[in-house]
């Protein structure tokens, strides 16, 4: 029995390291009516069918990308984005979202100013919060109205050492990002 | 899900430990292990909802409520808990009781409440779970377990809000403040907790003027996620057994302290408050009512005008940006420094094009908040506000 257990740690290390191998990759990154580059060290979590990358763990660190539709209801605020909004009105509504939910502890908006994304006038908005662990997170959520769309992108990491380290790469995301017309 | 799995699979944990016999109102409290264990859960519970940003802080509403609690417990059986009444800030219509004493009443509930007698009401009901020891003796028979995890999981699934508040509060604040406990419980935290009021010396016809305001609102706004009748005793049901208690046992007692004007004065500032918690959610109408209410007794308060203004501004059809200037105007009349009137009227005009108005908005609102958090957003509205003025 005792000479089989190490043949069983040894094929469970292997299969472990080819999983994660295989879940690092931004293969089945969802197509989208965006492009950007990512830098290398990003991958996409296999489980989550979101424009969604991360380098640690999105426990730790997470880059989102979203294009929601503005008529798409809110799970927090019956608030709604229409077309011609400022961008000093949609941030409010994503800010009240936020605000509403109760997975955000001791929400604190630390920077909400005017912002462009790929030539768009847009907003950014820079809050930290904690969970229920008393873990804390920093978010910086650029967003714009194009279209009948609210395109987004959020990065999210863990207060304490991990935002800053992968903060310039999320700006460089940031400043790749561009609309692909359809 | 995973968070209702995780309440369901802790709650078998701790009906296994449990023992079958029913548990007695009168046995000392703190006695066994089962009630050290919800205690000490509780406590632990509680210190996330304290730390967690979401307390609504007014420490002389708080001994105002608290002082209520007071004057009930006096009539209750158990002088050895120490009530603690805490509120907590979200519009919900809710309340919940941890079975250490410790009561979390939701600003949204206080808000649409009429008296101190109501209050009362409210009060002796989620105090009741506390002094029939309710968590206990839903500990103590869960011999009947599946068909109880079957309803709190059916109860916690109707809830929009309640994966939410599932992960915020925990197990103890789970079965109070979401998914409620036994209807058997509630009914007898609603048939005792009229008794103690009416004891106490409030009017207990209240109790049924409150169920019934409740049911109003709710209906008004078709809210989906009204916790305090949630899964508790239907709404319907609830205002007929306290309509038949005051016809039998209460019939002689029609008369009793109702307190109205000082609870409108020590909750004046909520009603505001809760205001901009339903205008956050976009609930436009409720929100609406509540600072007409407000307006009522402080007719010279900009800050309720510039909230009506708000409210109208951002609901945004029809009349409303008609009916959000005129409110933004009185807001300016009765205060000209109040920066926030400027803003919103700056706003309104620079999306309607008439730019120099727009940049004499902006540009008093800069001069009376230099610093405010979104300056960066009107001094770029007033720059192009200039630019477009001189380009024309």
């Amino acid at each position: 029995m005792k000479k089989l257990l190490p043949l069983f740690f040894a094929v469970c290390l292997i299969s472990g390291c080819a999983s994660a191998a295989y879940e690092r990759s931004l293969e089945d990154l969802p197509k989208a009516d965006f492009s950007v580059d990512i830098p290398s060290g990003w991958w996409k979590p296999q489980h989550v069918n979101r424009y969604l990358i991360t380098k640690e763990g999105p426990f730790l660190q997470y880059v989102l990308i979203q294009q929601r539709p503005i008529d798409r209801p809110f799970k927090k605020t019956q608030k709604k984005l229409r077309n011609g909004m400022l961008p000093l009105e949609s941030a409010k509504i994503v800010i009240d979202e936020i605000a509403a939910d109760r997975n955000i502890l001791n929400f604190n908006i630390l920077e909400n100013t005017p912002a462009t994304i790929d030539g768009h006038a847009g907003f950014k908005i820079l809050f930290s919060y904690r969970d229920k662990k008393g873990s804390e997170y920093k978010t910086l959520y650029y967003g714009f109205i194009s279209g009948d769309s609210l395109f987004n992108l959020r990065y999210n990491a863990a207060a304490r050492h991990y935002y800053d380290k992968d903060l310039a790469d999320f700006m460089r995301i940031l400043y790749s990002f561009k609309l692909v017309k359809a | 899900m995973k968070t209702i799995a995780f309440i369901l699979t802790v709650w078998c944990l701790a009906a296994a430990c449990a023992t079958p016999p029913p548990i007695s109102v009168d046995e000392a409290l703190t006695a066994g292990n089962d009630e050290k264990m919800l205690w000490r859960r509780a406590q632990e519970e509680q210190k996330v909802i304290d730390n967690s940003g979401w307390l609504y802080r007014n420490a002389e509403l708080e001994t105002y409520l608290n002082e209520v609690a007071a004057k009930l417990q006096a009539f209750t059986d158990s002088p050895d808990i120490s009530f603690k009444i805490k509120i907590i800030n979200d519009p919900n219509l809710n309340a919940f009781a941890f079975p250490n004493g410790v009561i979390y009443v939701h600003t949204g509930v206080l808000a649409h409440m009429e008296n101190e007698a109501q209050l009362a009401a409210l009060l002796a009901h989620e105090m009741t779970h506390c002094t029939h020891r309710h968590s206990l003796r839903v500990l103590k028979t869960l011999k009947d377990r599946p068909r109880y995890m079957a309803a709190v999981q059916q109860s916690v699934e109707k809830i929009a809000m309640a994966q939410d508040l599932a992960r915020l509060l925990g197990v103890n604040g789970s079965m109070a403040a979401v998914t409620g406990y036994t209807r058997e419980l509630e009914a007898e935290a609603d048939r005792v907790g009229l008794d103690l009021m009416a004891k106490a010396g409030y009017d207990p016809r209240q109790a049924l003027n409150l169920f019934e305001h409740l049911r109003q609102e709710i209906e008004i706004e078709g809210i989906k996620e009204p916790f305090f009748f949630g899964t508790h005793p239907s709404v319907q049901q609830r205002i007929e057994n306290a309509g038949r208690w005051l016809a039998t046992e209460y019939s002689a007692q029609n008369t009793g302290l109702i307190n109205s004007d000082i609870f409108r004065f020590k909750l004046d500032k909520l009603v505001l408050d809760n205001a901009q918690l339903d205008l956050r959610i976009g609930r436009f109408y409720i929100a609406r009512r509540s600072v007409e209410k407000f307006l009522l007794l402080n007719p010279n308060d900009a800050g309720a005008y510039y909230l009506l203004g708000e409210i109208f501004r951002q609901h945004g059809e029809l009349d409303d940006i008609q009916n959000a200037i005129k409110q933004y105007e009185k807001a300016i009349a009765l205060d000209p420094s109040f920066p926030a009137p400027h803003k919103a009227m700056g706003l309104m005009h620079y999306k309607g094009g008439e730019q120099r108005l727009a940049q004499k908005f902006f540009e008093t609102c800069l001069l009376l908040a230099p610093e405010a958090p979104d300056k960066a957003y009107i001094q770029g509205y007033l720059q192009k506000c200039i630019t477009n003025g001189e380009e024309s």
